[in-house]
C-alpha cells in the first residue's frame, strides 16, 4: 500500500536515498547511478517495482528487503566493517575526482554552470578589458611620460602599449574552458588517485565572491598548481580565475594559446623601470579587481619553489592588486591563501637537477608531449586546502589611513611606507598560512627518517621512527594525511611504491634509497647523478621542515652546547642568529622572532623533554632524541652555509688587500665546486650541500647580515666578503655543527680545482 | 588690527516689513513640535485605515493618503504596525536640570530691558538641534545640560550689550538662529559650569534696507529663509538661497555654518552671496568698512566668520546679493538606466557649465522611496498616464526598475534662457541614456526633500532611527565613494547584528566644476538593539571614516559642530587647527562663546593651552 511517491529529479547523478518504512524498521539505501529521489512512506511492506525514468534502472525493492538480517542495526548498514573508512570524505576534505570516475566527463564539462557574480560587476569581454586598459588615465599618463622621456611620437608609444597589452591579456572563453576542462579531468584522473578539497571553504568563497573582489594566492610547488586551481573552480561552478603567469609559457605553441584562453595572462619576469609596462600591467590587474570580472590568481612566491619549501614573498603583484583598496576604488579585497600539497611532485627530477645547476629544459610544446610518459605514472593524492580569507580592510584597521591618497589622482602609482610594510606583513602571513594548511604526506616523514639513515633502515626500525616523527609533527600542528584504516606498514609500503624511483624495500625488509638513476644520460658527473637522487628525497623532507624549523633552531644550540647550562638569553641570541641566517631558506615573519622563540621553546619544554630552570636550559638533561633528531634534520643547511663561508674566506685578495669582487652567480657556482671537492675527499657525506639554491640563499643571508658586501658596477651587482664579520660568523657556525678540519683551502677557478690543504 | 573695530553706535533704521509679525513666535513650541521636525499641524500619521496620511493644510502633500508608503516601509525597513514606540509626554521642569544662576548678570540683564526668560520649556527648546541623538533624547530621555537663560535681543545694539554683560560676568553664550542644526552645534557642553545663556536671534527678523542700484539687501541675522524670500518677493527680488531647511533656518545660521542652497548654480552658496557681515565678538564688533564686490585686504575676515559655528561671536546683520525674481521657473526630470550613467551625465553637465538652478540625482532606492510617497491618484487619467509612462520606460526602453536612477531639475531665469538650457541639458542627458521624465516627477523629487524631514518622526514611532549626512567629493571619486560608503554601512549593520535590512540611499545634490555634493540617508529598524542611538552614531562614524578614505570631506554644508570634531584635525591638519585656535584665543580669550563646536574652546584639551600660551606670548 504505497501511499505516496515523490519523484525529485536531479540534474546529474546523485546519491539516491530512499526510505522505506516497514514494520518500524527504517531502511536507507544508497544507490549510485540513479537520477531521482523517492520518498515514500508505507506501513505494510510490498515489493514495488519502480522504473526510474532517467537511465532506466529498475529497482526491485524486495531485493533490499531480502538482504535484511535479524539484527536491526544491520538494516541501515551496507558494509558491515568498522575499519572501512570512506576515502571520498576525509576530515574536512572531499575527493572531487570520485564523481568524475563514475559519470560522463563530456556531460560534466558541458553542463550548465551557475556562477556567482560580484555585486558591482559590469559584464565585459576580454577585448573590452583591453580597451579599458588602453583608455585608462594611468596608461595615458604613462604614455605621455614616455613620450616626454624618449621623444617618441604618440603613435609609436601607443603602439608599444597596444603590443604590451596584447602580449599580456588573457582571453578567457567559456567554449575553450569547457574543452580544456574535459581534457584536464581526464589527465587528472590519470595522474592522481584523489584530489581532495576542503569543501566547506568553497561555500565560503562562493558567498564572498558576490560581495568582494578576490585574490587567490596558492602555494607554488608545481606547474599543476594553477591547473588544479582552475579545475577546482570549474568543478564547483565558481568563476574561473585569471592567472598571472610567467612569460615562459607563452612561447609554447598550443599550450600557450590554451592557457591564455583559459584565463592566464602573461607577465614579463622583470620589467624594471619600464613605466609603460608597469602602467599597463597595473591597470590590467586592477581593472579586473575593481570590476570583479574574475578572481585574480597569482603566486606570492613568484616562481615554483624547487625545494618544496616556500620561497620568500615577492610583493610587486600583491601591491598592485591591493592598491585599489588603499585608493578606495573597491570596498574591500579578500585575500585567499590556498595550500596545494602533492604526495608526489610531477617535476621532482627536474627540480633535483635544477637545484644542482643543470639547466631545466625550456618549456616547449614538445616538452609537454614528452610529459605523456608522466601520465603512465601514479602521483598519489593532491590536497587542496582553501584557507581562511583575509579581508584587507580588517587586516589594515588601525594600521594605515587611506586619507593620504585624497590629494592626488589615483592613477599615479603611490603607496605609503606604512602600506608597503603592511603588504609585506600580509605576504608573510599568507605564506605562513599556506604552510600551516599543507597536508603532510606520510612520504615526507619517511623521507626525513631515510635521510638520517642513508645506509638503509630495517622496516621495523623505520616503522618505529616514522611513528615517532609523525607524532612530533602532529604535536606541532601539522595535518598528516595518514589513513586510519590501514596498518602503518601498509602505508609505508604503499608510499614507497609510489616513490619506487627513489626508495625500495629489499628482500630482507630493509628500506634503502636507490643510489643512482640509471636511466639518465651517461655523460653526467656521477657525483651529480647520485646527488640528484638524494636531492629528490630532500624535496619531500623539505615539506616537513617548515613544521620543525622553529624548534630545531632552538634544539641546535642546545644540542651543540658544551656547558652544563645555557642561559635563555644566550639561547635566544643563538636562535635569532640562526633565524637570520636561514631567513632565505624558511619563512619567518619579520619582527616575530621573539614570539616564535617563546612558542617553540614552550613546545620543546612541554613535549620534548627540554628542561628549563631559573631561566637556564639544563643542557645535559635536554639533549635527547628530540633535540638530536631535530638538529640533525637541519644540519645539512648549516653545513652548506659553512661551506659557502669557507669558500668566501678563501677568495684571493687583490692588490689592495681587498677581496676580488665576483658575480653572485659565480660565487654560488664556485662554492659548489668546493662542496663537491669536500664530498669527493670524504670530508662531508651529505650531497645536499651541492644545491645551488642553498648556496645563493646563504650568500643572500650573509649579505643581509653584513658579512658580504655588494657593489654595483655598470648596473650589475658584484659581491665580496667582509672578512672580519665573515670569520666571526664562520666560527659561530662551527659551534653548532661538526665540520671537517680544514685550516686552508685554495681554489683555482680557471682549472676548477680545489686544493684542500690539510697542513697547518 | 585692521578689520576689528570697537562697536560704535550705529543707528539702524528698519525700512521694510515692520508691520509683519514674526513667522516664528518667541514661544516656538506654540507653533512648532517640541520633539520633532517642523510645524505641529503637519505630520505623517497612520490613519484608521492603516494607511499613512500627511496631516494639515500647509503643504501639497497635506491631507493626502499615501497608499504605497506603508507597504514600502514594511518591505524596506521591516517595520510592523504592531510594534510602536510612542514618545514620552512633555518633559516638565522637574526633569530638567535646574538653571545655573549668575545673579550679577541677571541683575544687569534686568536693568537693560532686553527680553529674557528662564522658563524651562523655552530653555529646553534651545538645548538642541535636529540630530538623531537630540530628537531621540526628547522622545525618550532627558538632557544633562540645557541653557539656563534665553535672551531675545531685538537689534544689533542689544546684542552688543548682552555680549558685553556676558564678558563682564563670565557667562557662556550660545547663539541660536533657527535651531535646525544637524551637527550637535546647539548642544550645551556638559562640562560647562558657568551660566549658559541662549542668544535667540529670532526676533531680529527685519530686512533693514534694499539697495536696488547695487542689488543688495541688508537684513538682520535672525530672519528665516522663507520670510526673507517672501518679503523680498514683494519688491520683486529674491536671494535665491534655498537650503532644504529654509522654512526654519536663519540668515545668521547660514553664515555661521557656511550653508549651501539648492539653487547655488545660479545664485551661489552663502559665501558667494554675502557682501557684508556685522559680527559681534567679545573684543567688539568685527566688520569691513565698505560694501564692495571683492577686495584684496589680507586675510579675508569674512572667512573667519563663515563656518565659525558660534565659537567666535554672533552675526547680527548681513548684506546679501539679491536678484530680480526670475521670469520663469520650471521643473524637470531625467530617468537614467542606472546611477553610474546619471553621475557621468551630471559630470558632463558640470563640465559644460550648463547646470540648471538645481540638479539632483537620486539613486534607485531613493527613486523607489519617491514613488512610495505618491499620493493616491486623484483620477483615472493620471493612473492611466502613469501606467503608460512605466510601460514606455521599462518595456520599450528596457530600463530595469531596480536599477534606474532619476535626476530632478529646476530651471530658473528668462523664458528663452530656460528653454535653451532645458534643451541643452536634455541633449546631454540623451548621450548618457537619459530620458526626460516629466516635470511632475521633478517637482515631487523636491517635495520629497521637505517631506523626508517630517517622515523621520514617523519612523521614530515604529522603531526606526534615521538620519542624513553629506559630503563633498571630487568627480573622479564620486561613484566609488557612493558605492563604498553604502557597502560600509551595510557591512557595519551586518556585523553589529541589526536584524532588519537597513535603508541606505544616496543622491548627488550639487555639482561643481571640480566635484559634487553627495547626500546619504541611513536608517534602520532597531527592534532588538540595546542602544540604537549609540549604534547609529558608531555606524555613521564608520561611514564618515569611509568617506574620508574615499577622498570625501568632513562636511559639505552641515558643518562640524560636535558630531564631526573627530575628523577636523585630519581635515585641516595641525597647523590649520592651531590657526583656528589662535584666532579663537584672540577674539574670545575667555571662551564666552563657549559652545565648544569645532575644536576650539575645549577647556580640557592640552593643545588649547599650549596654543594659548604661544599666542599670548606673541601678542
Amino acid at each position: 500500500m504505497v501511499s505516496a511517491f515523490i519523484f525529485r529529479r536531479f540534474s546529474t547523478n546523485q546519491i539516491v536515498r530512499f526510505y522505506s518504512v516497514s514494520h518500524g524498521v527504517k531502511t536507507i539505501t544508497h544507490v549510485n547511478k540513479t537520477c531521482c529521489t523517492l520518498d515514500f512512506g508505507c506501513n505494510v511492506w510490498r515489493p514495488v517495482k519502480i522504473l526510474i525514468p532517467n537511465n532506466y534502472h529498475a529497482l526491485n525493492l524486495s531485493l533490499c528487503y531480502s538482504k535484511m538480517t535479524d539484527q536491526s542495526r544491520n538494516a541501515w548498514i551496507i558494509k558491515d566493517d568498522p575499519r572501512l573508512v570512506s576515502a571520498r570524505q576525509k576530515d574536512f576534505f572531499v575527493d572531487i575526482l570520485d564523481d568524475r570516475r563514475h559519470t560522463s566527463d563530456l556531460a560534466w564539462s558541458l553542463r550548465q554552470r551557475d556562477e556567482p557574480k560580484y555585486q558591482y560587476n559590469k559584464p565585459r569581454s576580454p577585448a573590452e578589458v583591453k580597451g579599458h586598459v588602453l583608455k585608462s588615465d594611468r596608461v595615458k599618463y604613462a604614455i605621455e611620460k614616455t613620450m616626454e622621456e624618449t621623444g617618441k611620437s604618440l603613435e609609436e608609444v601607443t603602439k608599444e602599449a597596444v603590443y604590451i597589452v596584447d602580449e599580456m591579456a588573457h582571453n578567457l572563453r567559456v567554449g575553450v574552458i569547457r574543452c580544456f576542462a574535459m581534457v584536464l579531468v581526464k589527465v587528472m584522473k590519470k595522474l592522481f588517485e584523489r584530489i581532495y578539497v576542503n569543501e566547506e571553504a568553497i561555500q565560503n568563497v562562493r558567498a564572498m565572491l558576490k560581495e568582494y573582489p578576490i585574490l587567490l594566492m596558492p602555494s607554488h610547488r608545481s606547474y599543476l598548481d594553477f591547473l588544479l586551481m582552475s579545475y577546482v573552480f570549474y568543478h564547483y561552478d565558481l568563476p574561473l580565475p585569471v592567472i598571472a603567469a610567467a612569460m615562459d609559457f607563452m612561447g609554447m605553441k598550443f599550450f600557450g594559446w590554451l592557457l591564455r584562453n583559459s584565463g592566464a595572462f602573461y607577465i614579463r619576469r622583470s620589467f624594471g623601470d619600464d613605466q609603460l609596462y608597469w602602467a599597463v600591467f597595473t591597470e590590467y590587474v586592477q581593472t579586473h579587481i575593481c570590476n570583479g570580472d574574475s578572481p585574480v590568481e597569482f603566486f606570492v612566491e613568484g616562481t615554483r619553489s624547487r625545494t618544496q619549501k616556500s620561497l620568500p614573498p615577492r610583493i610587486g603583484m600583491l601591491s598592485a592588486s591591493l592598491e585599489p583598496y588603499f585608493k578606495a576604488q573597491v570596498p574591500d579585497i579578500m585575500v585567499v591563501p590556498v595550500s596545494m600539497s602533492y604526495d608526489r611532485v610531477l617535476e621532482e627530477k627536474l627540480y633535483a637537477y635544477e637545484l644542482l645547476g643543470v639547466p631545466k629544459p625550456k618549456e616547449s610544446a614538445s616538452g609537454v608531449f614528452k610529459a605523456r610518459s608522466i601520465l603512465s605514472e601514479n602521483y598519489g593524492n593532491v590536497h587542496i586546502f582553501i584557507g581562511e580569507p583575509k579581508s584587507i580592510r580588517t587586516y589594515s584597521i588601525g594600521q594605515i589611513s587611506r586619507i593620504s591618497h585624497s590629494i592626488s589622482p589615483r592613477y599615479i602609482a603611490s603607496l605609503t611606507f606604512r602600506e608597503q610594510a603592511l603588504i609585506q606583513k600580509l605576504s608573510y602571513d599568507v605564506l605562513l598560512q599556506q604552510i600551516r594548511n599543507m597536508a603532510m604526506s606520510p612520504w615526507s616523514i619517511i623521507a626525513a627518517v631515510l635521510l638520517q639513515n642513508m645506509d638503509g633502515i630495517s622496516m621495523k626500525e623505520l616503522l618505529k621512527e616514522v611513528d615517532w616523527l609523525k607524532r612530533q609533527a602532529s604535536n606541532l600542528g601539522a595535518y598528516i594525511d595518514w589513513p586510519v584504516n590501514e596498518s602503518a606498514e601498509a602505508v609505508i609500503r604503499h608510499n614507497i611504491f609510489t616513490h619506487k624511483n627513489i626508495a625500495t624495500v629489499t628482500e630482507d625488509n630493509v628500506v634503502e634509497l636507490i643510489a643512482e638513476d640509471t636511466s639518465l644520460t651517461q655523460n653526467q658527473d656521477p657525483l651529480f647523478t647520485s646527488a640528484a637522487q638524494e636531492m629528490m628525497v630532500c624535496l619531500y623532507r623539505n615539506q616537513l621542515l617548515n613544521v620543525f624549523v622553529r624548534v630545531a633552531l632552538i634544539a641546535i644550540p642546545i644540542n651543540s652546547c658544551v656547558q652544563e647550562t645555557m642561559p635563555l638569553s644566550e639561547l635566544k641570541a643563538h636562535y635569532s642568529l640562526l633565524e637570520k641566517l636561514l631567513s632565505r631558506e624558511f619563512i619567518f615573519m619579520p619582527g616575530d622572532a621573539e614570539k616564535d622563540f617563546d612558542v617553540a621553546l614552550a613546545s620543546l619544554t612541554h613535549t620534548c623533554g627540554v628542561v628549563v630552570e631559573n631561566d637556564c636550559v639544563l643542557v645535559k638533561k635536554s639533549i635527547n632524541k628530540y633535540t638530536t633528531f631535530f638538529s640533525q634534520m637541519f644540519e645539512p643547511f648549516l653545513l652548506g652555509y659553512w661551506a659557502m663561508c669557507r669558500y668566501l674566506l678563501s677568495i684571493e685578495k687583490g692588490s689592495h688587500g681587498k677581496p676580488l669582487v665576483k658575480l653572485p652567480k659565480t660565487i654560488s657556482k664556485e662554492a659548489q665546486v668546493l662542496s663537491a671537492q669536500l664530498i669527493r675527499d670524504g670530508h662531508v657525506k651529505r650531497k645536499e650541500i651541492l644545491s645551488l639554491d642553498m648556496m645563493s640563499n646563504s650568500l643572500q643571508a650573509l649579505y643581509d647580515l653584513g658579512a658580504v658586501h655588494k657593489e654595483k658596477r655598470e648596473g650589475t651587482s658584484y659581491m665580496y666578503p667582509n672578512l672580519v664579520l665573515l670569520s666571526k660568523l664562520t666560527e659561530d657556525l662551527c659551534k653548532f655543527i661538526d665540520v671537517p678540519d680544514l685550516p686552508r683551502t685554495t681554489i683555482n677557478v680557471d682549472t676548477k680545482t680545489v686544493t684542500v690543504n690539510a697542513k697547518l | 588690527m585692521s578689520g576689528i573695530t570697537k562697536q560704535t553706535s550705529l543707528k539702524s533704521s528698519p525700512c521694510a516689513s515692520e508691520s509683519d509679525p514674526p513667522s516664528i513666535p518667541k514661544r516656538r513650541q506654540e507653533l512648532l513640535k517640541w520633539n520633532g521636525w517642523g510645524y505641529k499641524d503637519s505630520k505623517f500619521i497612520v490613519n484608521k485605515d492603516n494607511h499613512v496620511e500627511f496631516t494639515g493644510e500647509r503643504y501639497q502633500l497635506s491631507g493626502h493618503t499615501l497608499t504605497l508608503l506603508r507597504d514600502w516601509m514594511i518591505a524596506t525597513i521591516g517595520i510592523s504596525l504592531d510594534h510602536k514606540t510612542p514618545p514620552q509626554s512633555e518633559i516638565t521642569a522637574k526633569d530638567m536640570p535646574p538653571p545655573v544662576r549668575n545673579e550679577e548678570f541677571l541683575a544687569d540683564m534686568r536693568r537693560t530691558n532686553i527680553s529674557h526668560t528662564d522658563d524651562c520649556q523655552d530653555r529646553l527648546f534651545r538645548a538642541h538641534g535636529h540630530t538623531l541623538a537630540e530628537i531621540f533624547t526628547l522622545r525618550e530621555g532627558r538632557f544633562k545640560r540645557i541653557p539656563d537663560l534665553v535672551i531675545w535681543p531685538i537689534n544689533h545694539n542689544e546684542v552688543v550689550k548682552v555680549v558685553e554683560l556676558a564678558c563682564k560676568h563670565n557667562v557662556c553664550l550660545i547663539p541660536f538662529g533657527g535651531g535646525t542644526s544637524v551637527s550637535g552645534a546647539l548642544e550645551c557642553p556638559a562640562n560647562e559650569n558657568r551660566m549658559i545663556a541662549s542668544l535667540d536671534l529670532s526676533q531680529m527678523n527685519k530686512i533693514l534696507w534694499v539697495d536696488e542700484k547695487n542689488l543688495v539687501a541688508h537684513a538682520e541675522a535672525g530672519i528665516i529663509g522663507q520670510d526673507l524670500e517672501r518679503l523680498l518677493a514683494k519688491k520683486g527680488f529674491c536671494t535665491g538661497h534655498e537650503p532644504d531647511s529654509m522654512e526654519f533656518s536663519s540668515l545668521g545660521g547660514w553664515v555661521a555654518t557656511r550653508a549651501s542652497g539648492m539653487k547655488k548654480n545660479i545664485y551661489g552658496n552663502i559665501e558667494d552671496l554675502v557682501v557684508h557681515i556685522k559680527f559681534v565678538t567679545p573684543q567688539g564688533t568685527m566688520e569691513k568698512s565698505c560694501q564692495v564686490p571683492r577686495m584684496s585686504s589680507g586675510l579675508d575676515i569674512h572667512h573667519f566668520i563663515l563656518g565659525s559655528e558660534g565659537t567666535l561671536g554672533v552675526v547680527t546683520e548681513v548684506t546679501l546679493k539679491i536678484r530680480p525674481v526670475p521670469e520663469c521657473k520650471r521643473y524637470g526630470s531625467i530617468v537614467f538606466p542606472n546611477f553610474e550613467k546619471g553621475v557621468a551625465c551630471l559630470r558632463e553637465i558640470a563640465r559644460q557649465k550648463c547646470a540648471p538652478a538645481s540638479i539632483r540625482l537620486m539613486d534607485n532606492e531613493q527613486f523607489q522611496f519617491g514613488h512610495a510617497l505618491k499620493p493616491e491618484a486623484k483620477s483615472m487619467y493620471t493612473n492611466f498616464m502613469d501606467g503608460l509612462k512605466k510601460f514606455y520606460i521599462t518595456r520599450i526602453k528596457g530600463f530595469d526598475v531596480h536599477k534606474m536612477a532619476v535626476a530632478t531639475l529646476l530651471f530658473e531665469g528668462a523664458k528663452k534662457d530656460v528653454d535653451a538650457q532645458e534643451k541643452r541639458v536634455y541633449e546631454i542627458a540623451a548621450n548618457f541614456g537619459g530620458l526626460a521624465g516629466g516635470a511632475d516627477n521633478g517637482e515631487r523629487g523636491y517635495m520629497l526633500t521637505f517631506a523626508i524631514a517630517y517622515i523621520r518622526d514617523l519612523g521614530f514611532e515604529y522603531y526606526v532611527v534615521a538620519e542624513s549626512f553629506e559630503t563633498s567629493v571630487p568627480w573622479d571619486r564620486c561613484l566609488d565613494l557612493c558605492t563604498n560608503v553604502k557597502d560600509r554601512l551595510h557591512r557595519e549593520c551586518k556585523e553589529r547584528g541589526i536584524q532588519f535590512p537597513p535603508y541606505i540611499t544616496c543622491r548627488v545634490t550639487q555639482t561643481y566644476d571640480a566635484g559634487a555634493c553627495v547626500y546619504f540617508y541611513f536608517g534602520f529598524n532597531y527592534r532588538g538593539v540595546q542602544n540604537p542611538v549609540q549604534m547609529y552614531e558608531d555606524i555613521e562614524a564608520c561611514a564618515r571614516d569611509e568617506i574620508l578614505a574615499n577622498g570625501g570631506s568632513i562636511s559639505h554644508h552641515h558643518g562640524v559642530g560636535k558630531m564631526r570634531k573627530p575628523w577636523l584635525r585630519k581635515t585641516v591638519g595641525d597647523v590649520g587647527l592651531g590657526a583656528m585656535r589662535a584666532i579663537k584665543e584672540y577674539i574670545d580669550p575667555n571662551n564666552i562663546f563657549g559652545n565648544q563646536n569645532l575644536m576650539v574652546g575645549e577647556p580640557e584639551d592640552h593643545h588649547v593651552n599650549t596654543v594659548r600660551n604661544v599666542v599670548a606670548s606673541k601678542l
